[in-house]
């Protein structure tokens, strides 16, 4: 009976701060988040007026530029998309024991934990249309300089490839941990039975990493819907709202606007996005094991 | 025919790798360069070009202008606090879920899985005005209360690294007369400090490269942040490029030789954490 009572505290009390915190800091505002969307609150008077499905509505027939953000969204969650393979083939590659893959992997890892505001810099300038070093490379070959960042129909690229230099990295390395755990007796015997590298890759290691694929896939959805840092320090949505995101608008109707009703109810939907993409790309990948 | 297979194969990796190299290299490269050049030289050269001599009056203008010292102490605190914080809480609450049963436990870890698909960006709006309503807008404790409260990977990991603790151990402490608390001290806590450093030194990552919730929560001068302090030196230099150079230069720096120093901790715990969620 002691035992129980001792062991009754002590669950209550490792468990009360972090109870609170969460409570606090996830599901309070989760669920506030909910309500604030069916207001109009401006986010500092006290009072808000409940206005229904507004927002929504709002959202889905009168805010091209909730749209225009999203496309945007989409062309970060297409490219890094379309990188998987090679991700998963450099990955395999790295997997080789080989001399230096070790250290291969630490370079191949570095992007991820540099600062993402100091890459944003360096990038814009390697962009810049004023001694950038990419218009700089080009000028070599006689090409005349482009406007990476000022060109409307370029810039959501060149921010993906900032992006992609940043996370592909990542990537890589989670993949060739779930390769690394593939047990290395299938890819002898494969090996001795005399397939190749391409076949080894396609036959024995896409299946045996659905996991972690699985993961990485559910990565770029909450990655690719969230991108803020990368296009608000480069481009700040610009020019005009060209590289704007979906969180880069939502928080600026919240924050320069003080429409927070109206950015509630675009979290919400951004929320339910993440998690029906995500619940699409697990069914496909399901049927495709089948 | 086999040999030269493999021949082909390796030369393929090594291109591979160099092609990696220079990528990542590349850019970080050319920055180094531009941070210890003077304008007229930048303007001038080509930028893979080695500047002409070690000119620093580039870094004694970030110093001087960007407040760099003033973020450093700033970021330093946050990751300090919430390290510490962070530790014991996420620790404790691993140890009670993987050595304890009781009424609402399935609830309980409902809930932490929700805060990992709730997208924090946008959830931001709801928190503002919480942190608010707490007084800790603009002041250094609301990125340490939403730091250390809502990182829910960790309990994860803590918990498998307890899980791989035999549980005889426990046991046999218990027959000597240890209590429930004098477990998770002397032996739980004991056996996941490889777990504790390779969180810490992730988590310090973290923290130092954070832009958004120091950004939002304290626009204040004086609780600049490394990042932060960049992005305002950055504002005010905007096209002096070998001075921005500078900046980004002295910005990554610490997180580079964090990385440099333990990157093996760094890799095993990215992995860890995605890999066996």
């Amino acid at each position: 009976m002691k035992d129980y009572a001792e062991k009754r505290l002590l669950i209550i009390l490792f468990l009360v701060i972090p109870s609170i915190l969460l409570s606090l800091f996830v599901v309070y505002p989760t669920i506030r988040l909910l309500q604030l969307s069916f207001t109009n609150w401006n986010g500092l008077s006290n009072n808000m007026d409940f206005i229904g499905l507004k927002n929504y509505i709002k959202i889905f027939t009168d805010s091209p530029k909730v749209w225009l953000s999203l496309k945007n969204n989409g062309i970060y969650f297409t490219v890094h998309l379309l990188a998987i393979p090679l991700e998963i083939f450099i990955a395999f590659l790295l997997s080789s024991k080989i001399r230096g893959s070790r250290f291969f992997e630490t370079v191949t890892f570095l992007p991820y934990i540099v600062n993402g505001v100091a890459i944003s810099y360096m990038f814009s300038m390697l962009y810049s249309t004023q001694g950038g070093t990419i218009n700089q490379i080009l000028s070599v070959f006689n090409i005349p300089a482009v406007k990476w960042l000022s060109d409307p129909n370029l810039v959501n690229f060149s921010l993906t490839g900032v992006t992609l230099w940043r996370f592909c990295g990542m990537h890589i390395i989670l993949f060739l941990a779930a390769i690394k755990s593939v047990p290395g007796d299938i890819l002898e015997a494969a090996e001795i039975d005399g397939a190749s590298l391409f076949q080894q890759y396609i036959r024995i290691i896409l299946p045996n990493i659905r996991l972690v694929v699985e993961i990485v896939l559910f990565l770029n959805v909450r990655g690719a819907l969230q991108v803020f840092d990368v296009p608000f320090v480069m481009t700040g949505g610009g020019p005009g709202h060209a590289s704007s995101t979906f969180t880069l608008h939502t928080i600026e109707t919240a924050f320069t606007f003080n429409h927070f009703g109206l950015a509630s109810a675009m979290a919400t939907v951004l929320m339910l996005l993440i998690i029906m993409i995500s619940y699409v790309q697990q069914l496909l990948m399901g049927g495709k094991e089948q | 025919m086999k040999l030269k297979n493999i021949k082909i194969s390796t030369i393929l990796i090594y291109l591979t790798f160099i092609v990696i190299a220079v990528i990542v290299f590349g850019p970080l490269l050319i920055t180094f360069f531009a941070a210890f050049k003077t304008s007229l030289e930048y303007a001038k050269d080509f930028s893979w070009k080695l500047p002409s001599g070690l000119y620093l009056d580039n870094f004694v203008t970030v110093f001087k202008e960007g407040k760099m010292v003033l973020g450093f102490k700033n970021s330093m605190i946050l990751v300090i606090f919430t390290i510490l914080i962070n530790t014991v809480l996420a620790s404790m609450v691993a140890y009670i879920l993987a050595r304890f049963e009781f009424k609402f436990k399935k609830l309980f870890m409902f809930v932490f899985l929700l805060g990992m698909l709730v997208p924090s960006f946008v959830t931001e709006i709801a928190r503002f005005g919480l942190i608010k309503s707490f007084g800790a807008y603009n002041t250094i404790a609301a990125p340490i209360i939403i730091y250390a409260g809502t990182d829910l990977m960790q309990i994860y990991i803590y918990r498998q690294f307890i899980n791989a603790i035999p549980i005889s151990l426990d046991q046999s402490a218990r027959m000597d007369g240890c209590s429930y608390f004098g477990i998770y001290r002397r032996i739980i806590m004991p056996n996941i400090i490889p777990a504790i450093a390779t969180l810490a030194i992730l988590k310090m990552v973290e923290i130092i490269n954070d832009m958004y919730i120091p950004y939002l929560y304290m626009p204040a001068e004086r609780l600049r942040t490394l990042t932060t302090a960049l992005m305002s030196f950055a504002g005010s230099k905007s096209g002096i490029f070998v001075e921005l150079s500078a900046g980004v230069v002295l910005v990554m720096l610490p997180t580079l030789l964090i990385y440099l120093f333990f990157s093996k901790y760094i890799l095993k715990g990215v992995v860890a954490g995605a890999v066996k969620e």
